[in-house]
């Protein structure tokens, strides 16, 4: 086993020993019943006025997408608190000795907490993604759509976990990390909202913003550019973690 | 200039931190097999001299060579032939202590199969059958050290840093550690930190004092032990004339009229002075070597700075 994967795998032992994960998953899933089943009666209160309609939304448009768009925006919230722990948590443990002083290179180190903390995103989105694809039991979905918008939830939700690990890294306290976490999450999502409301329209501002890369993937389009835009802001802010290691390795 | 035989070698090793010197022009060799015991007061360069030999931090000047390799080549072999216990043990309190080890074994590289007969060796070198399926986080000081410990030698290096283990241990609890220590000899170089000076006499070979980071004493404890006086106490009364007159009393003063404090010729044994004492019938009631030669040397050392800061 290699050590990114042994520390990913010890991370994500020790969160679920921890009554945190358990917690979160169990909140976010009861959220997300309720939104479903808001959604699904709704829908079967509109079916006869939709049935009307030449070319009405199905289910795929009108209970899955919007809650996965809400579940992007829970993320928000809920990465940060998975992620505030990992780095300055073993520092304030006095753990981080122990992974500084083995054979392991800062970069793998970064890795390894990523991946998790990543696991317990992943099923949050699991959960999201698992509740509108339960409907085809009795109904007709448009899977590949759901499953193009599952790979946008999983690479935003990893976009976000690296920018908590980063802020993990670099910050004195948990709370501090979580909070750094939720505003940077936040303006980035929120940046071309903002610059619309202003009448400004600047490609790179639209360029920065993750809602922008997020929408294609929520529309169907698997959008590879979107794809390079959140690989290449995970790599910056892992390698800036790294930075962060390297630094405490030389500079104590 | 690599020298495999030695596990550890300091060649003029320099840190500065913020502007200030922390740590100045160490230089110091541990073979296998020996103890060192490094002594300081608080403040003195322990814990920044330990952190780089551990490869948690770099020397400013100077190279750290473990098992004859530096630690800046960043050679896998280096890293994983040290073992490092810091003040506080690296304990995740969610694991138990098995699971502990496993992790800790494999970060250190020993392969899947191994693991197990590594984590059973370790458990049983320091005595944790008892604990092994408790939480590190539910755990006394005393287990938490041994654990500690026992991710340090999990891998089996060639060089064991410890850095003030009996730290807070209640006095049976130091006692175990200290027997625990001293074992390591057997398998690994040893560096142990520590304040508490019956510790060194009790586990080390060598002694290496730092003061306001600066090497101010090495060498062989049983050095500085040949070197101590002893104390005699005889059945009658004996004066400095008859001390004089055995040819192994290199110096002899007294404390009171039955009890002296003598200085042995070199490679005289004190078994040697209890004969010559019988045989003249001097009638010895006590013969002890005078504790404290450490002691001595130790504070002498540390009250440098308090006779310096009188004299200005």
């Amino acid at each position: 086993m290699s050590t990114i994967a042994l520390i990913a795998r010890n991370d994500l032992k020790r969160q679920f020993v921890q009554p945190l994960a358990w917690g979160l998953l169990a909140l976010v899933g009861a959220l997300f019943a309720w939104q479903f089943l808001v959604a699904v009666d709704a829908f079967l209160r509109a079916m006869p006025k939709l049935a009307a309609l030449a070319s009405a939304p199905g289910v795929t448009d009108l209970v899955a997408m919007p809650l996965l768009r809400n579940a992007s925006a829970l993320l928000l919230i809920a990465v940060p608190l998975v992620t505030m722990q990992s780095l300055v948590g073993e520092r304030r443990a006095q753990t981080l000795p122990l992974l500084l002083a083995a054979d392991v290179g800062s970069l793998r180190i970064v890795l390894g907490k990523f991946l998790g903390a990543y696991g317990v995103i992943a099923l949050i989105v699991a959960i999201a993604v698992a509740m509108p694809l339960s409907l085809a039991v009795g109904t007709s979905l448009d899977i590949p759509r759901i499953l193009v918008a599952a790979i946008g939830m999983l690479l935003f939700a990893a976009t976000l976990t690296a920018i908590g690990i980063a802020c993990s890294a670099w910050t004195a306290h948990p709370a501090l990390a979580a909070v750094a976490t939720l505003v940077i999450g936040s303006v980035l999502v929120m940046l071309d909202v903002g610059a619309r409301l202003r009448d400004v329209d600047h490609a790179l501002i639209n360029w920065l913003a993750m809602s922008s890369h997020l929408e294609p993937f929520l529309r169907g389009v698997l959008d590879t550019s979107a794809v390079v835009y959140f690989l290449v802001v995970s790599m910056f802010a892992l390698l800036l973690a790294a930075r962060r290691l390297d630094t405490l390795r030389t500079r104590g | 200039m690599d020298d495999a035989r030695f596990a550890l070698q300091l060649e003029h090793v320099s840190r500065r931190l913020s502007g200030r010197t922390i740590v100045e022009a160490i230089d110091l060799v541990l073979p296998r097999g020996r103890v060192l015991g490094l002594l300081g007061v608080n403040g003195a360069g322990k814990s920044t001299t330990l952190r780089m030999i551990a490869g948690l931090l770099a020397p400013t000047t100077g190279a750290v060579r473990v098992d004859g390799v530096d630690l800046k080549a960043r050679d896998g072999h280096a890293r994983r032939a040290i073992g490092y216990l810091p003040e506080e043990p690296p304990l995740y309190g969610e694991l138990t202590v098995d699971e502990y080890l496993r992790f800790c074994a494999r970060l250190h590289g020993i392969a899947g199969t191994a693991v197990a007969a590594a984590v059973e060796r370790a458990i049983a070198r320091c005595e944790l059958g008892e604990v092994r399926r408790r939480l590190c986080g539910l755990l006394s000081k005393g287990f938490r050290q041994r654990v500690g410990i026992a991710q340090a030698i999990v891998h089996e290096p060639a060089l064991v840093v410890l850095d003030e283990p009996a730290a807070g241990l209640d006095p049976v609890q130091a006692l175990r550690l200290r027997d625990l220590v001293a074992s390591l000899r057997e398998a690994h170089a040893v560096v142990l930190s520590t304040h508490v000076l019956s510790d060194v006499t009790a586990c080390c070979d060598e002694v290496v004092i730092l003061h306001r980071g600066r090497v101010r004493h090495s060498g062989p404890l049983a050095a500085l032990e040949r070197d101590a006086w002893l104390v005699v106490r005889t059945g009658r009364a004996v004066a400095a004339t008859d001390w004089a007159a055995l040819p192994i009393v290199a110096e002899a003063r007294p404390i009171d009229a039955l009890c002296w404090r003598l200085r042995l010729h070199e490679g005289a044994e004190a078994g040697a002075l209890a004969a010559a004492i019988g045989e003249r019938g001097y009638g010895l009631s006590e013969l002890r070597a005078e504790h404290g030669a450490l002691e001595g040397l130790f504070v002498t050392i540390a009250a440098e700075d308090v006779a310096a800061g009188k004299a200005a």
